[in-house]
């Protein structure tokens, strides 16, 4: 403890310096005094007294020094000098500052941004209790996962014992329309323990109880605080009723804000399942839902996993005809419902802007190393009044420690700024429900240290050469010499790697833009312009009438003016809505189970379908009025990718496909359907995959689901349309909500949106390395060129032209933006290879991408060459000379 | 003339404590002179290696240090001894005690493992 003890007194000597001094000139002063009073009385005469006793004491500065460096913390307090000298020679050159300044915090900012971001969507633990006790389980079909089965689910729970709880839900749409109010909202219906197992609190109410999972008291909701808010804030809501597709439901709860408010969900209904959902047959309805489990407080995910296992297999024993090859899966539960393609994203736009702060700092290096050789002099100076190589090197790191931490403060400001423009531009549904990205310390800490890393590693180059300047050769060459032939080597190295550096991240943007470019010009099946597409949900579910409303409804929005065709269907292309339909062909041999069947996107159609969308048929016929009111006419058009895959080398009109339900969770026997007819494949999924689709006339889908998507073809812009379509369709149903009007050319945007953004993320990100690579070789030339004025004045006055100058020093920065671009050729096949599963229809090293790039960093490098080239030129041979 | 020698290293701050503790509070002058002498004058003490070496001994809190007025009327800082700083003196007094005779074993013609 005693060191301890002397380091803080130590820690205390940093003050009051003064006074401690003038104590300690006194102390020795009086010592000197004794001492000469001693010599006299030895006999001594006085001068020889003084001089004798001076002689015997030592130096008195050389004491006070030692003293001081005993008393304070000498490596603290050169620190403390080093900077204050750092800042003032900061001050002393604005522009240098500003320029290193604001180029860390350029790269320090875009790190905080999309640090953040993927800090709050990949790396943080989820915002519930306990999060990593929380699972998804799958069923598992030949490695995929897949939604469970109501009877799976029940046996799964009866069989538990590695959950504490296991709830199911699924996604549903719900008409919360009152009588002059048609409102549609999204929501789920959940087991009543789901919202209680996640953990998180209400706002109001309560949690549904577990006896309102029973059938009969299942008319209860918990509300969003968004959709509570919506429907007027009532702090008494609890308890009053809501009518939800038509029937009054108690509201008993509403959850907090933020992150529910994320979610597309509004509400939860209790999951109630129908006593022939529980049944393993696969000629009984089956009901699919999703399920989310909390492990018991030990069990590790492996056990829970074996332990499903065990279940699954248990079940495919008993019921061998329906289970045959499904398993059941355990994962962490963590963006379940989060594309892969866009975690990829997130975590590339990281590595970009890593290289991005590379670039940066190798700037900043580079900016240090000129500003060192102009500071010789200085040095030299130092040199000669004693100052140790050591002294002077922890003088240059001090300094850029010091631009370190002041571009990382001004980076995390920057960056701050950057993340609430970025969250405010991102499309929704860009990151899951649960990021909440904000600043933390993590991310804080994490930036401030990459900052000052930074500053300290490429402070490092300059001030060991400031330490070993030669102060002899400094001054016998006026300041100017001395700078070595290796220091300017290592700036054009620095230059290369920039370079080397810029081209990874320029053709990554190329990429993306070249995939996105394919994307938009996807042949998407369907016409966009001039269509309104929205999904209504009438009140009226009851399966009779439901057809004729339709009818009524389209007959209706088809006598507004401006509309020239309507129709009905199940999903609205392009969105990425789809029921997925197990199905076979007639006469092909059977698959040993039903769950290994092939499956193909159900849609179900009206006639005007084909026609409203201007989706071509490039075989048999479309369907008929006739087809579609008809009960017993069993006729189906597939896809062209249907054909390609399950009907090759047949002729399409001849097969009939086998399918035992026509509609999500109805009963039926196995049904044949005649193919009429094939029509080209309409992309439905993110514009990116083919799918094999079936299309059936709507009435027979129409029949179990009330609600439908409704497709309009305008000759006016379709915005301006929706208020008659509106009324028309409540004319004929006045709780009919129309919900989420938009023209199809919107809802083409919006699948876009997420591409789009990365994109332009990507494309920013491009255009500042590009900016500061151009920076940094213009920087390199135009020291290079003021070192060389000398030499190109006497090449000049011997008669030298301009051009023949300009080309000297153009010559050389393309020589080194070169050789920086044949490195990065490496680092771009290894970007293209990480991009590639982000990527549409792009190869790994897309040779016109590089060319595009190559070129414009090439160009960039001609043009910053090409300043200060022109520069040497203009200057007068005579008075460079003359300088010497 | 003898050679005088410089204070061996890590010497000094045991000579200090011994000689405030033989002598009791003493300015800076007094303890080296009293080293000079109790040495025989072989050792000679100068500034440079007094000051700090007492500086340390104070922020290990084995001495404290106090103004005051020498016997010639001359302005003076005073050491003595602390409680921590008798401890220190058995410690340190310890380990020399062992040092030399390890090291005299050394040294003497018929040194023999113990």
């Amino acid at each position: 403890m005693r060191w301890l003890r002397g380091w803080c007194i130590r820690f205390a000597g940093l003050f009051y310096k003064e006074h401690r001094d003038r104590e300690l000139s006194d102390e020795l002063g009086s010592h000197l005094q004794m001492q000469i009073e001693e010599n006299l009385r030895a006999g001594m005469k006085p001068d020889h007294a003084r001089r004798e006793a001076l002689i015997k004491l030592g130096d008195i500065e050389q004491a006070k020094e030692k003293y001081r460096d005993r008393r304070g913390i000498p490596a603290l307090e050169s620190l403390l000098r080093n900077s204050q000298f750092g800042l003032r020679m900061l001050r002393k050159t604005p522009g240098f500052t500003a320029v290193i300044v604001l180029t860390l915090a350029l790269g320090t900012g875009v790190n905080t941004a999309i640090y953040t971001v993927d800090y709050a969507t990949l790396l943080a633990p989820l915002p519930y209790p306990k999060p990593d006790r929380l699972v998804m389980v799958w069923s598992s079909l030949q490695g995929h996962r897949i939604r469970v089965s109501a009877a799976d689910f029940i046996d799964w729970k009866r069989q538990n014992t590695v959950f504490q709880d296991l709830n199911a839900w699924s996604p549903d749409d719900f008409n919360i329309a009152t009588q002059d109010r048609p409102e549609f909202v999204q929501g789920m219906e959940a087991t009543p323990g789901y919202y209680g197992m996640l953990g998180n609190s209400l706002f109001l109410g309560r949690n549904f109880l577990p006896r309102e999972g029973e059938p009969g008291r299942e008319h209860v909701v918990i509300l969003a605080h968004r959709l509570w808010q919506r429907l007027g804030a009532n702090p008494k809501i609890v308890g009053q009723k809501l009518r939800i597709n038509g029937v009054p439901h108690t509201v008993v709860g509403v959850m907090a804000s933020g992150m529910e408010d994320r979610r597309d969900e509004e509400l939860i209904v209790p999951l109630v399942f129908k006593p022939e959902h529980l049944s393993h047959d696969s000629r009984y309805p089956r009901y699919f839902v999703v399920v989310t489990g909390r492990l018991k407080s030990g069990v590790t995910i492996q056990q829970a996993r074996a332990r499903m296992e065990m279940v699954a297999a248990h079940i495919e024993k008993v019921n061998p005809q329906n289970n045959q090859g499904l398993g059941a899966l355990v994962e962490p539960f963590k963006n379940d419902f989060f594309p892969g393609e866009r975690q990829l994203t997130l975590w590339l736009l990281l590595g970009a802007v890593g290289l991005l702060l590379l670039i940066a700092c190798l700037n900043v290096a580079n900016l240090l190393l000129a500003n060192g050789t102009t500071r010789h002099r200085e040095v030299a100076i130092r040199n000669s009044l004693g100052a140790k190589p050591a002294a002077i090197c922890a003088q240059f790191l001090t300094e850029s420690l010091v631009l370190g931490i002041l571009g990382g403060l001004t980076g995390i400001a920057a960056g701050y700024a950057m993340l609430r423009g970025l969250v405010a531009v991102m499309p929704p549904h860009a990151l899951p429900p649960e990021a909440d990205p904000r600043l933390n310390v993590p991310v804080l800490l994490f930036v401030l240290a990459v900052a000052t890393l930074a500053g300290v590693l490429f402070g490092c180059v300059p001030a060991w050469y400031a330490s070993r300047l030669d102060p002899a050769g400094v001054f016998r060459d006026g300041g100017r010499a001395g700078i070595g032939v290796a220091r300017y080597r290592l700036r054009q190295i620095l230059v290369i790697a920039e370079f080397a550096l810029a081209l990874p991240l320029l053709a990554g943007a190329g990429l993306a833009i070249h995939s996105f470019w394919n994307l938009m010009h996807v042949d998407l099946g369907v016409r966009t312009d001039h269509i309104l597409g929205f999904y209504l949900f009438p009140l009226d579910g009851e399966a009779t009438r439901i057809n004729s409303l339709y009818r009524r409804i389209l007959a209706g929005i088809e006598g507004v003016p401006g509309v020239t065709e309507a129709c009905a269907m199940t999903y609205l292309p392009l969105e990425g809505l789809h029921w997925e339909q197990p199905f076979t062909i007639a006469g092909q041999p059977a698959y040993a189970a039903p769950s290994l069947r092939p499956v193909a996107d159900l849609q179900s159609v009206t006639p005007g379908y084909f026609k409203t969308f201007g989706i071509q048929i490039v075989k048999g016929r479309g369907f008929t009025d006739y087809d579609n009111a008809s009960i017993s006419s069993r006729v189906a058009m597939v896809n062209e990718d249907f054909a390609n895959k399950f009907l090759k080398g047949v002729d399409p009109l001849q097969e009939r496909v086998v399918m035992q339900q026509q509609s999500p969770g109805e009963p039926g026997p196995a049904i044949e359907w005649q193919i009429i007819g094939v029509f080209h494949t309409v992309k439905s999924r993110e514009s990116r995959e083919d799918n094999p689709e079936i299309d059936i006339p709507f009435q027979r889908m129409g029949m179990a689901m009330p609600e439908a998507g409704i497709g309009v073809r305008t000759t006016e812009d379709p915005a301006t349309m929706i208020k008659g379509i509106t009324k028309a369709v409540n004319a004929v149903d006045s709780q009919a909500a129309v919900y989420m009007p938009r023209s199809m050319e919107q809802v083409h945007d919006e699948v876009l949106a997420n591409d789009r953004f990365t994109v332009i993320l990507f494309s920013s990100f491009a255009t500042i390395a590009l900016l500061l690579a151009a920076v940094g070789i213009y920087g390199v030339m135009a020291f290079g060129v003021t070192q060389r004025s000398h030499e190109i004045a006497l090449r000049m006055a011997l008669g030298a032209t301009r051009n023949h100058v300009v080309a000297l020093v153009v010559k050389e920065g393309i020589v080194l933006s070169c050789a920086g671009l044949g490195l990065g050729l490496i680092g771009a096949w290894f970007v293209g290879r990480a991009m590639q599963s982000a990527l549409f229809g792009v190869g790994v090293f897309d040779l016109p991408d590089l060319g595009a790039v190559g070129s414009v960093l090439l160009f960039s490098a001609l043009a910053a060459c090409y300043i200060p080239a022109r520069n040497a030129t203009k200057a007068d041979p005579m008075i460079a000379l003359r300088c010497e | 003339m003898t050679q005088k020698t410089d204070v061996p290293q890590g010497t000094l701050a045991l000579m200090v404590l011994k000689t405030l503790e033989s002598m009791g509070a003493l300015h800076g002058y007094g303890i080296a002179r009293r080293i000079e002498q109790t040495s025989g004058d072989l050792l000679s003490v100068n500034y440079g290696t007094l000051y700090p070496a007492l500086l340390k001994l104070e922020q290990e809190g084995c001495i404290a240090s106090e103004w005051g007025v020498s016997d010639n009327n001359r302005k003076a800082k005073y050491y003595k001894l602390t409680r921590a700083g008798r401890k220190q003196i058995e410690k340190e007094a310890r380990n020399w005690e062992q040092t030399t005779a390890i090291l005299a074993r050394f040294l003497s013609p018929d040194a023999k493992p113990l």
